[in-house]
């Protein structure tokens, strides 16, 4: 029986024709693109060029801004995210983000992770609860370096440990995708590569997206790339190829630093 | 600003730096060669000893073009074609390096062929078979310095021409040493000059490759057409 089928990951996110406006001014043009499964996709171009626009659409953020408009599906596991029938915040517990800045609550590092699950209803008790806030610090790579520091104030955290508990609390609600918008430019190179070791672990358990300015990390850490460049998607392939023998002239400038 | 040009300048200069000097390296392996060639007819002594002198320089100049090819790589993480372009450079310069190694053995052949004073040794055909080489691997360095992977793939498959002429001499030099016994040592160091010679050729067709891959980021598909039969030969 030939089970090469089986082997192709399934489209776990699907953009088909996306389209978004800010008022008249159109972000992105007719994007379609299909995300793999337990993969680190990455999003480069550079500024303007649309994609954290196009990130903060699998997860409906571009809703927050009035003047927004998006056109198009997003599909997960081939549902429209877009559907007036999907609630999104439930939505945004299935797709989790961490962000450029770390940000923090104001509050202990255990009040951080257990914030979602607690407004989702996630544990019964105090027992699930701090099984969840356990396993989410451990699956962020942050439990040995808090585990006694569950109740000091996480903005007392640094940069790396910070960012890396917004992870752990993204994570805390048992997301299926994750979307990184550039979690890195604010830390050093050292807080840097264990976020970066850390995105590698969690690809077996969740769907990741991350938009980054640094070719070196898109180039470590996923496994196919997208350009974008005016809205509109370039180039869109394995990483590997796109860092070594891009298609598209435009690709091949950009990665090269031979456009702004 | 011009399409081919980096924002950082300074990226573009350490570039030209590495093109220049690998093109410099290829003039001074070829000239080491022709030299070589050309000595190995005249016996000139004072050609000989220069020959063998000036080696160093090639060693010294790809030593250069690793260790800039080294800082490339640290200071600007080059991609894509820029990171081919480093690449290929490392692996010419080391193959044009040793076409001067393989030009100063045929010298130090020489001296001792010299030495020997025997007349007669057929030889007809080395020096042609110097000739087509020589020509290879100016054209292929042609090549790489106008990045052209036609020319270069036309190098590739003309190597056949230099197999044929080495299985040739192979055959001829061998009757020649079982026809007199005399000749024997200088026999071996011609066959020896033959094989250098021929493995230059092959080191044309290993640039033609790099060449290929800095241009379209792959090697060849068609597997090179090869004639080299010495090793097949068991008598004359």
């Amino acid at each position: 029986m030939d089970t090469s089928v089986d082997m192709i990951p399934e489209n776990k996110l699907k953009a088909q024709k996306v389209n978004v406006f800010y008022a008249e001014k159109q972000a992105l043009y007719d994007v379609t693109l299909g995300i793999d499964e337990k993969s680190v996709t990455s999003f480069i171009g550079p500024s303007g060029c649309g994609k954290s626009t196009f990130l903060r659409c699998f997860n409906r953020m571009n809703d927050v801004i009035p003047s927004c408009r998006v056109q198009g599906q997003i599909l997960l596991d081939d549902v429209d995210l877009n559907s007036p029938k999907i609630d999104p915040v439930l939505l945004r517990a299935r797709i989790g983000m961490v962000f450029q800045k770390p940000n923090p609550f104001p509050k202990t590092v255990y009040e951080n992770v257990a914030y979602g699950p607690r407004i989702h209803g996630l544990a019964a008790n105090r027992q699930e609860m701090d099984y969840i806030v356990e396993d989410s610090l451990k699956k962020a790579g942050l439990w040995k370096e808090v585990s006694d520091r569950l109740n000091d104030q996480a903005t007392g955290l640094s940069g790396g440990q910070q960012q890396r508990l917004c992870i752990a609390r993204a994570i805390a609600i048992g997301p299926d995708v994750l979307l990184m918008d550039e979690p890195c430019s604010a830390l050093d190179p050292i807080a840097t590569s264990i976020i970066e070791e850390l995105i590698s672990d969690l690809q077996s358990r969740f769907t990741i997206l991350i938009v980054t300015h640094s070719m070196q990390q898109a180039a470590r850490v996923s496994q196919k790339t997208a350009y974008f460049h005016l809205g509109q998607l370039i180039e869109y392939g394995d990483t590997k190829e796109i860092f070594t023998r891009p298609q598209n002239e435009q690709t091949e400038a950009y990665i090269s630093g031979k456009i702004g | 600003m011009k399409d081919n040009q980096h924002i950082v300048t300074a990226f573009d200069d350490d570039l030209s730096e590495l093109n220049i000097s690998l093109q410099n390296l290829g003039k001074m392996a070829i000239t080491q060669f022709e030299l070589s060639i050309d000595a190995l007819a005249t016996q000139h002594q004072n050609t000989l000893d220069k020959i063998i002198k000036d080696d160093v320089n090639l060693d010294d100049l790809e030593a250069a073009i690793h260790e800039k090819a080294f800082e490339i790589i640290a200071v600007r993480s080059p991609l894509a074609q820029d990171l081919r372009h480093v690449l290929v450079a490392l692996k010419i310069a080391t193959i044009l390096e040793r076409t001067g190694d393989y030009a100063r053995n045929i010298a130090n052949r020489t001296k001792v062929i010299a030495t020997a004073g025997n007349e007669n040794i057929p030889g007809v055909n080395i020096g042609r078979m110097g000739q087509v080489t020589r020509d290879m691997l100016q054209d292929v360095m042609r090549a790489y310095a106008t990045r052209d992977a036609d020319k270069a793939l036309d190098v590739w498959r003309r190597d056949i021409e230099v197999d044929h002429m080495h299985t040739a001499f192979y055959k001829e030099v061998l009757a020649s040493m079982s026809r007199d016994p005399n000749v024997v040592a200088t026999g071996a160091h011609l066959l020896f000059i033959a094989k250098n010679i021929e493995r230059i050729g092959d080191y044309a067709t290993g640039i033609a490759e790099q060449i290929y891959f800095l241009v379209h980021g792959a090697v060849p598909e068609d597997s090179r057409p090869k004639a080299d039969r010495t090793s097949r030969v068991v008598g004359v």
